[in-house]
């Protein structure tokens, strides 16, 4: 019945299309609508099912960020090492100033690497950027 | 006889719309496994790899773990986070790095249940 009646209203438009443009732009309008409806239930869909296979990586996302400490007096350094190390990364991993003395970074050098011995317990990992950082500091400084 | 014409195609729809996103999900879940199985992080892994600046393989060498067991790692952190206490004269960044590993790898174990929990959800299906 509605398919029929809009019909007949589309006949009559185009037989007065020259005397009542205004009658055009109302049916434009309602075919404007309807695409627009259709766009509104295909994104619903859409996004109903993209959600569900986004959701565990957002999880992921949003549960990482929970873990980061959000308060208390220290906070951990973020991150992994840095691809290529620099003075800054080297005084950290020895626990001294970038501008130490040799002696200093001797002494922390050796305090830090009996901590961490591999032959200890030690990762070795951890004890090539020890000694990464040893010689990055000696290579640059002068006393 | 149109509302009827409409319920059936709404039916049709919702139909295809479900089959759609059990096979995409079906795909997704293969693709992670294909990946890891070649050895690649998958999607969900390579992602939590980018937001925290950390990868398994790093985390795995800061810990001197050579699989992903939970009692290996458990082992390792609890010794190198002791060892490097600033109480002691150890490097907080040092600790830092141990901490943020274990943070990791747990991370990694926790996508690795969720897809295998996703795989045996599916299987009954097909």
């Amino acid at each position: 019945n509605m398919a029929t009646t809009g019909a007949a209203a589309m006949d009559e438009t185009m037989r007065y299309a020259e005397y009542s443009p205004k009658t055009n732009v109302r049916n434009d309008a309602e075919i404007d609508r309807r695409l627009v409806s259709v766009r509104v239930v295909v994104g619903e869909l859409f996004s109903r099912y993209a959600f569900q296979l986004w959701k565990p990586l957002g999880q992921a996302f949003s549960e990482t960020v929970k873990k980061m400490p959000s308060a208390g007096f220290s906070s951990y350094y973020k991150g992994g090492f840095e691809q290529k190390m620099s003075r800054r990364e080297a005084g950290l991993i020895l626990g001294v100033s970038p501008a130490a003395t040799k002696t200093k970074v001797r002494e922390a050098h050796r305090r830090i690497m009996v901590l961490n011995h591999p032959d200890k317990g030690g990762s070795p990992y951890l004890a090539a950027k020890i000694n990464e950082a040893k010689d990055l500091m000696e290579k640059e400084t002068r006393r | 006889m149109a509302k009827y014409l409409a319920q059936i195609v709404v039916m049709g729809v919702q139909v295809v719309g479900r089959a759609f996103a059990r096979a995409l999900q079906q795909e997704y879940a293969a693709s992670q496994a294909a990946a890891r199985a070649r050895g690649r992080p998958g999607q969900q892994s390579a992602a939590v790899s980018s937001i925290t600046g950390m990868s398994v393989q790093e985390a795995q060498q800061i810990l001197n773990v050579s699989t992903l067991s939970p009692e290996e790692i458990q082992k390792s952190y609890e010794h190198l986070f002791k060892a490097n206490e600033k109480s002691v004269g150890g490097s907080f960044y040092l600790q830092s790095k141990v901490v943020r590993a274990k943070e990791r790898l747990d991370e990694e174990l926790n996508i690795q249940k969720q897809e295998q929990n996703q795989q045996s959800q599916q299987n009954p299906e097909t």
